[in-house]
C-alpha cells in the first residue's frame, strides 16, 4: 500500500503541475502581499467570467466535431490531400475566431486528431492574430498605418509559419504524423 | 466580444437541437464527448485565469513602460518581443498600452514586435498549449510566432 503512494503523487503532480504551481504562485502572493493576491484572484475570477460562455461554445463544437464529423471529411479538407485549399481555409477560418487563442487549443487539437495537418492549426493560431474585429479600436489608439500594415503582414506570414511549424514538427517522424 | 460569443453559442445550441432529430444516440455522444473535455480541461485553464490575475496585478502596464521606455536598436527590439510574448491580457489592452509607448517616444519597431508578440506568443500560457498539442508543438509554434513578431515589427517600424 505504501509503496502506491509515491507514484500516485507523481501522477498528481505530472497532471496537475500547473494548477499546483499557481496555488503554490498564490500562496506566495498571499504571504507576501495579501491584498494583491487577493486582487489577482478577483481578476483571474473576473476573466473567467468573461469568457465562459465561450468554453461552452468551444466544448460544444468540439463535441460536434468528434462524432459528427469523419475522419475522412477533415482529411478531405483539411488534410495533406487537400493541399493549398486547406490552408487557405485555415487562414481564412483564423480571422474569424475570437476570445484568447488558448481556448481553442482544445478544438484545433480535436480537429487535429481527425485528419488536419499540423500546418492548418498552426496557420489558424498565426490568422488568429489579426483579431479582425478588434481592428477598429486599434486604429483608434494605434492609427490606420500601423493597422493596416500589422492586420496585412499577419496575414502573409500566417501559411508560411503555419508551413514552418509543420516542417520541424515532420523532422525525424513519418509523414502521416 | 459577448454578443459574437452569444450568437456562436446560440448556432451551436441551435446544431444540437437539429442533430438531436436525426439522431439522439449520437448528440447524446457529442454532449459527453463535450462535458468529458471541459471536465479534462478545467484544471488547467483555471490554472490559466489564476496567472493572469497574478500577471496583471504583479506586472502592471507602468513597469512594462518603464523597460520599454524611448530606447531603440536591436536590444529594444528584443525587448518589445520578448515582453509581448510575457505579458499575457486582452489585445483592448495592449494597444492603448502601446499608443501610450508610441507617445512617450518609444521606438516603433519595438512598438509593433510587442503588440504582435502579446497577441501571437504564450509564455504563460505555453504550459496549456504544450499540454494540448505535445511540448514540441508548442515550442516551435511560439519560437516561430516570436520571430515573425519581430520581422512584423521591424517591416511596421520602417513604413510608419
Amino acid at each position: 500500500m505504501s509503496a502506491r503512494h509515491p507514484s500516485k503523487f507523481r501522477r498528481l503532480l505530472r497532471e496537475h503541475w500547473l494548477p499546483l504551481g499557481t496555488v503554490l504562485l498564490y500562496g506566495w502572493a498571499a504571504l507576501t502581499a495579501s491584498e494583491r493576491a487577493l486582487q489577482a484572484l478577483l481578476i483571474g475570477l473576473r476573466t473567467f467570467g468573461s469568457v465562459a460562455l465561450l468554453i461552452v461554445a468551444v466544448m460544444g463544437l468540439v463535441g460536434l466535431t468528434q462524432v459528427w464529423i469523419g475522419r475522412e471529411a477533415v482529411g478531405r479538407l483539411l488534410g495533406h490531400e487537400a493541399g493549398f485549399k486547406a490552408l487557405l481555409i485555415a487562414a481564412f477560418a483564423g480571422t474569424l475566431l475570437i476570445g484568447p487563442a488558448y481556448l481553442i487549443f482544445p478544438l484545433l487539437m480535436s480537429i487535429h486528431r481527425q485528419g488536419a495537418r499540423w500546418a492548418v492549426i498552426a496557420t489558424v493560431l498565426s490568422a488568429y492574430a489579426l483579431k479582425l474585429p478588434m481592428i477598429p479600436l486599434e486604429i483608434e489608439f494605434l492609427g490606420w498605418g500601423f493597422s493596416l500594415g500589422r492586420s496585412l503582414l499577419t496575414l502573409l506570414f500566417a501559411i508560411p509559419c503555419g508551413l514552418a511549424v509543420e516542417a520541424v514538427m515532420a523532422i525525424g517522424r513519418p509523414r502521416s504524423e | 466580444m459577448y454578443d459574437v460569443t452569444l450568437i456562436y453559442l446560440l448556432l451551436i445550441g441551435l446544431a444540437y437541437l437539429l442533430l438531436w432529430r436525426r439522431s439522439p444516440e449520437k448528440t447524446r455522444q457529442s454532449l459527453h464527448v463535450a462535458l468529458a473535455s471541459t471536465r479534462k480541461m478545467l484544471p488547467m485553464l483555471s490554472a490559466i485565469f489564476g496567472l493572469i490575475g497574478l500577471f496583471q496585478v504583479f506586472v502592471p502596464p507602468g513597469l512594462i513602460e518603464s523597460w520599454l521606455g524611448g530606447a531603440s536598436g536591436w536590444r529594444s527590439l528584443l525587448a518589445g518581443g520578448a515582453l509581448g510574448a510575457l505579458v499575457i491580457g486582452p489585445p483592448p489592452a495592449a494597444f492603448p498600452l502601446a499608443g501610450s509607448l508610441l507617445d512617450a517616444g518609444a521606438w516603433p519597431p519595438a512598438v509593433a514586435a510587442f503588440v504582435v508578440a502579446w497577441i501571437s506568443v504564450g509564455i504563460v500560457t505555453l504550459p496549456f498549449e504544450a499540454e494540448i498539442f505535445g511540448a514540441r508543438f508548442a515550442i516551435v509554434r511560439n519560437t516561430l510566432a516570436f520571430v515573425t513578431a519581430l520581422l512584423i515589427g521591424l517591416l511596421i517600424g520602417s513604413w510608419t
